[in-house]
């Protein structure tokens, strides 16, 4: 029994560290633990990708997600209004404004920067995919100091059932419901996985039961290429 | 036997992001996305009713009410005309969440300003 315990052990330890590189969460955002923010104003993310509306399909996922990790998010849509009265219109001239007034606007401990890098729709006659990059920058409204980063990519695969229908009527038959399945993929579902991926690797909370006891919890270990 | 319970919390323990959310956020996102996509009444009045679902349900499973969602709800009150719901839902916000007495306290003085 003891046997069976260590193996399931090791063997989920493989499963887990994978062949990326690891690094404790502590390790990774060691400013996080010191600084301990609380409030976060997520902006209007930059959309490098070219869906249209990716902005839109993300902004409305990403609350849900950052408070059930422990944090106080401020409504997005009240946001997007008061930024307007502060004449900010779009993330690009956002990106400009000293991090520090986001203290004033709204008394936020942090900032959250999202870029959209993709989000790409394919699919080949009988297979479809989305594919979801995104990265995340959340900066001290204290320091100017960027806290955390992380960015991740989902991929969702759309393809048709492989239907009962042989040869060439069944083939085409697949290759419909393929590309009707990849260009109707409910956007918001996938949305919130890209977010939920990437959140795994944010330190919890104060609202959250691990708040600050997460410090050695492994995550797989990224370069931020902003940072010089 | 012990043994495999204990490695069942283990893989319990690594299922990241808390197995049982902190919070009840309901159709939030679906019904806010339709809403940005085309603001109409009626559109609007499905994410009001998501809300109060948020309000409802997080009573019920004896949850805090999420971030940000009174101070949403209130704001949305505001906007429609009915000042005095509005504000009931915006000093519930600061009640339950004080971190956010600076935005509570600004979007009161944008519905001053608004009024002049």
């Amino acid at each position: 029994m003891k046997k069976l315990f260590v193996l399931s052990v090791t063997v989920m330890a493989i499963a887990f560290v994978g062949c990326n590189p690891q690094i404790t969460k502590q390790e990774f955002a060691p400013k996080m633990y010191s600084e301990h923010p609380l409030s976060i104003v997520v902006l209007p993310p930059i959309n490098n990708s070219t869906a249209a509306d990716a902005k839109e399909y993300y902004t409305t996922t990403i609350a849900e997600p950052l408070t059930n990790c422990g944090y106080y998010v401020f409504p997005l849509e009240v946001v997007n209004d008061i930024l307007k009265q502060e004449g900010l219109f779009d993330t690009e001239t956002m990106m400009n404004v000293p991090v520090q007034k986001f203290r004033e606007f709204f008394g936020a401990d942090a900032v959250l920067f999202v870029t959209i890098e993709k989000w790409n729709t394919s699919y080949l006659i009988t297979s479809g995919s989305v594919t979801v990059t995104i990265r995340c920058e959340l900066k001290s409204t204290v320091t100017g100091e960027v806290l955390w980063f992380y960015d991740d990519t989902v991929t969702v695969d759309t393809s048709g059932d492989s239907g009962g229908a042989g040869g060439w009527a069944g083939l085409i038959a697949k290759a419909v419901t393929t590309a009707i399945k990849t260009a109707a993929t409910q956007y918001v579902p996938l949305a919130r996985k890209a977010n939920e991926k990437i959140l795994l690797a944010i330190p919890y909370g104060k609202y959250h039961g691990s708040y600050n006891a997460d410090g050695q919890m492994k995550i797989e270990k990224k370069t931020n290429p902003d940072k010089k | 036997m012990k043994n495999i319970i204990g490695s069942f919390f283990f893989l319990f323990l690594l299922s990241g992001c808390a197995p049982q959310p902190l919070f009840y956020w309901g159709d939030y996102s679906e019904t806010l996305y339709d809403y940005k996509k085309s603001p109409d009444e009626k559109t609007l009045d499905a994410h009001m009713k998501s809300l109060q679902d948020i309000f409802d349900q997080s009573a019920k499973l004896n949850k805090r009410v999420p971030p940000g969602a009174c101070a949403e709800y209130g704001y949305l009150l505001i906007k429609e005309g009915k000042d005095q719901d509005g504000l009931m839902y915006l000093d519930k916000e600061q009640a339950l969440y004080p971190e956010s007495a600076v935005f509570i306290q600004r979007i009161k003085d944008e519905m001053q300003r608004g009024k002049k």
